[in-house]
């Protein structure tokens, strides 16, 4: 389902006054969460759903198993219970020929209680790793075959046959479940928190499901960390008026951004994109500039939904975009963009590799590390894998420099300070760009056409820039104010009049210039 | 339970006070509310008319005796779309034209009846420019003693042209009768639902097909909804947006439901470009225009009559036009003398050259029309029914028509 859809205004009008009902006993506002959440998520297809409760039961085990916790055999069948009712649930909504789902989960089951009498025969000390390693290898193993299984596979009998050795090409047909990348890493995080001591986990799998699946975040983040959102689960929240208005405030501005921005550039960037062979200069830089300005609307944009469904809701989702095209380094450019995700990698990947404690060397080392598979979260392509290769050597060379030090010292409000910022800004939005276009461009091939082309003259014309001028520049008008005034939610600030007309004309926009047919979320890949 | 009333002088004006205060919070209450109701209407009306201004194109109709729309007697209105401002002027038999006209036909007079929606009412265009002006007047210019009856009213498809036909049209006795026909047609008779094919016999299904009718006519009675009707762009924004649904809606509602038109399970799909063109030959809905047509055909010969279709194409771009006819099956086509502009068309097409406009809602430019009356005037007038009004062309009074051209 998505947010821009009508079938999920039909969903959250319906799902609304019922949350409303319950709300006040956390039990059962968490059990039609978890319904709704299903419904939500299995619209799209509903034997990925299983895929939701494997990670779901063996996270609320492994969590209290990785905390320390004894997880006694009540855990255990209230994970084997709410595993079975899903899939039994799920295969009611599929076709006859899914059925032999049913006995691969029992046998997924059996396999994991081998692991479980592994653990308990283990020593005490050992078990808490041993239940973390049961959530990354379920994790981990989920998101590689459903995500990268057919290229690695490609990319081993390519090498193979580069190298001379000649061996079959064994391609699965999957289909990539929308979100896995998302609910994977938030499933590892509350489990990593757990061992490593900084979440108390709970004994309630209604909780934590309703948590896992919380349908305003599940497919597309941002990427919450069980200390911020999980005590939200286990109490009640907070609904009243003001939360409910600047929540749909919040949405409809998210709305804006992907239908109105987002979906309007995005012809300009799919145009050259798709062929870039024989564009002008002209066109191919308006399609870089258009597919900057999308990815941006796009993701944030469906953020900014998310957190205003979850604050309508009474719940607070984290901020996951801070204006990241005013970034004046790289570094600063991933405090700013996707940052539940790039916090994360920082928490549980860069530090865990040793971060800055063990000299120069090894931490930009470690930054390349985290920056590639950063890159390959996005996707299963080698373009991805360049992408984050060349943030992960942009952002070593600024640190070798000690950029962001010197940033640091320079005071802006001076004319040398204007220049200082304004030229570091413009360089690191320079390189973000040219980053787009790795992560954009369908292969190698195309991303040359396109440096190549940008390499050119002609096509320079107001034609080709203004599509992309007349959406944008309303949106730089309104980030430049987010900017000075230090307030994200512009719909949410200045007397009541001002917000009501605000809302109002972002309304009246959504009506009159939402793009026609819509595309769909680009991070729904991911 | 019923508490005691007050009965203490201080009990007694505290009650009244509380009530008073009471009453003045609600009623200051109910006056933001208004205030902010009329702010945001303003707003939006402005930002309407600054992002996306709206061709203003009120609907003068109402209901007539017979069942369906008709233009309101004696209504006088404008339309204004970025392209043009043009005065409509409803004669008193709900034609557009500055005169009525007897039952009686003049003797030695040729009376050619037009049933259209808005292209035949000439939408977009002076009287003068109008398909009916033009075409009497080119006749008049050939030598016949014509005049052109414009029984056209906008949004009719054909079951509605065949019910104004049979109910009114027939009786101002007409030598020729011409049905407009346009891609909105086959879904108009959908809609309406006025006929139905039932085991490939075409039946009266309604006797009335009035939409928004009655709450038209209701809110015509007031002098202010006829003021923001003829010129707020945020009225016009919310009526096309809501027509359009409501038309949609009906269309959905009133197909055809499986079985009951005795076709093909194939029939059943709504014609669609995807479609191929035999399979939208033989969906219900065109199969529905089409017995329309040749109903309509039949009968207005049987009457003595003769009986044309005027196909409007669709514009793709302002070079490039679609035929609309060939939905219809070849088999109706073959008996249906039809009179198509596509041909003139292309052939007039250039860059510069509107046929079409492009701003407002579409309709044929006076070139356009002048093409069309071209074709129309080169069909008709080898018919015989023509002959009995040809006279030496000196003998012929131009008709005087009034331009609504401000």
């Amino acid at each position: 389902m998505l947010f821009n859809s009508g079938i999920f205004a039909l969903f959250f009008a319906l799902f609304f006054p019922l949350y409303f009902l319950v709300r006040k006993s956390v039990f059962w506002r968490n059990v039609l969460l978890i319904v709704a959440s299903y419904i939500f998520y299995g619209w799209w297809d509903p034997r990925f759903l299983i895929l939701v409760a494997i990670s779901t039961s063996v996270d609320y085990m492994a969590a209290l198993g990785a905390a320390g916790k004894p997880v006694f055999l009540i855990d255990r069948l209230k994970s084997a219970a709410f595993l079975l009712a899903v899939t039994v649930g799920s295969l009611i909504f599929a076709s006859a020929k899914d059925l032999w789902l049913l006995p691969l989960v029992a046998a997924g089951m059996m396999v994991a209680g081998l692991w479980l009498k592994v653990i308990d025969r283990s020593p005490p000390e050992r078990q808490r790793r041993y239940w973390l390693y049961l959530s990354l290898v379920t994790n981990l193993g989920i998101l590689g075959f459903f995500k990268y299984f057919n290229f690695f596979v490609g990319s081993v009998t390519a090498a193979l046959s580069s190298l001379g050795i000649e061996v079959r090409e064994i391609s699965l047909s999957i289909i990539l479940p929308v979100g896995l990348s998302f609910y994977t890493f938030q499933a590892i995080s509350r489990t990593m928190d757990s061992y490593r001591g900084r979440f108390d986990p709970a004994r309630s799998i209604v909780n934590y499901a309703a948590y896992h699946a919380f349908f305003p975040q599940l497919v597309a983040g941002p990427i919450e960390r069980a200390a911020h959102l999980m005590p939200q689960f286990e109490s009640m929240r907070p609904l009243n008026r003001d939360l409910i208005t600047t929540g749909a405030l919040l949405f409809a501005w998210g709305l804006y951004q992907k239908m109105v921005i987002a979906d309007n550039v995005a012809p300009i960037a799919n145009a050259v994109f798709a062929d870039p062979t024989g564009q002008t200069a002209g066109m191919t830089l308006a399609a870089v500039l258009a597919f900057t300005v999308q990815i941006y609307c796009d993701f944030c944009g469906y953020s900014n939904m998310a957190r205003g469904l979850a604050r309508c809701l009474g719940f607070d989702l984290v901020v996951n975009f801070n204006l990241p095209y005013f970034a004046r380094t790289p570094s600063e450019f991933w405090q700013r963009w996707h940052i539940s995700l790039s916090s994360w990698l920082r928490d549980y990947l860069y530090i865990s590799l040793g971060g800055n404690r063990h000299g120069q060397l090894m931490m930009y080392r470690n930054l390349m590390v985290t920056m590639l598979l950063g890159g390959l979260w996005h996707g299963a392509a080698w373009t991805f894998v360049a992408w984050g290769a060349f943030h992960g050597v942009i952002q070593v060379v600024y640190r070798a420099l000690h950029v962001d030090q010197l940033l640091e010292r320079v005071r802006f409000w001076t004319p040398a300070g204007l220049l200082v910022h304004l030229s570091s800004w413009a360089v690191t939005i320079a390189l973000v760009m040219v980053g787009w276009i790795l992560f954009r461009a369908r292969s190698f091939e195309d991303a040359t056409q396109v440096f190549s082309n940008l390499l050119g003259t002609s096509g320079y014309s107001w034609d080709a820039f203004w599509p992309v001028f007349a959406y944008a520049a309303p949106l730089a008008l309104v980030e430049i104010y987010q900017r000075m005034s230090g307030r994200l939610e512009v719909l949410n600030v200045g007397p009541y009049l001002v917000r009501h007309t605000a809302a109002l004309c972002v309304l009246l926009t959504l009506i009159i210039f939402s793009a026609p047919g819509g595309q769909e979320f680009i991070y729904f890949d991911f | 339970m019923i508490s005691e009333p007050r009965t203490t002088a201080a009990g007694s004006h505290e009650s009244r006070f509380w009530t008073a205060s009471r009453s003045r919070s609600i009623a200051l209450w109910l006056l933001k509310v208004l205030a902010l109701v009329i702010y945001s209407l303003v707003v939006a009306e402005l930002f309407i008319r600054l992002f996306d201004p709206q061709a203003l194109v009120p609907r003068y109709v109402t209901g007539t005796p017979w069942g369906i729309r008709g233009n309101i007697p004696n209504a006088r209105y404008w339309h204004q779309t970025p392209e043009v401002k043009v005065q409509y002027r409803i004669n008193s038999q709900g034609m557009r034209a500055d005169r009525d006209y007897p039952l009686q036909k003049p003797a030695g007079t040729c009376r050619i009846a037009l049933f259209g929606d808005s292209f035949f009412v000439g939408y977009e265009l002076d009287l003068k420019d109008t398909f009916a002006t033009q075409l009497e007047q080119q006749l008049r210019a050939e030598g016949f003693n014509a005049e052109v009856l414009n029984f056209s009213v906008s949004g009719f498809g054909t079951a509605e042209m065949l019910r104004q036909y049979e109910k009114v049209g027939r009786t101002f006795d007409p030598d020729i009768v011409l049905f407009e026909w346009h891609s909105t047609d086959p879904d108009d008779n959908v809609r309406s639902s006025l006929y139905r094919l039932q085991n490939g016999t075409l039946r009266t299904y309604r006797n009335r097909y009035l939409p928004g009718v009655p709450v038209q006519d209701f809110l015509m009675k007031s002098s202010l909804y006829r003021v923001i009707a003829d010129n707020s762009h945020l009225y016009a924004f919310i009526r096309e947006r809501v027509a359009g649904s409501v038309k949609r809606l009906l269309v959905k509602l009133r197909r055809v439901p499986r079985g009951t038109a005795g076709t093909a399970v194939a029939d059943e799909a709504p014609p669609t470009d995807q479609l191929s063109v035999q399979a939208r030959w033989s969906s219900p809905d065109i199969k529905l225009s089409a017995a329309l047509l040749t109903h309509a055909e039949d009968l207005v010969r049987a009457e003595d009559r003769d009986f044309y279709v005027v196909e409007i194409p669709a514009r793709t771009s302002r070079t490039q036009f679609r035929s609309t006819i060939t939905v219809l099956p070849p088999d109706t086509r073959e008996h249906l003398k039809i009179i198509s502009p596509l041909a003139a068309f292309a052939d007039a097409a250039r860059p510069d050259l509107k046929l079409y406009y492009e701003r407002g809602h579409g309709h044929l430019t006076p070139t356009g029309v002048r093409l069309l009356t071209a074709e129309g005037l080169r069909a008709i007038e080898g018919s015989p029914q023509l002959a009995r009004c040809s006279v030496p062309a000196a003998a012929v009074a131009p008709e005087r028509h009034g331009s609504g051209k401000t």
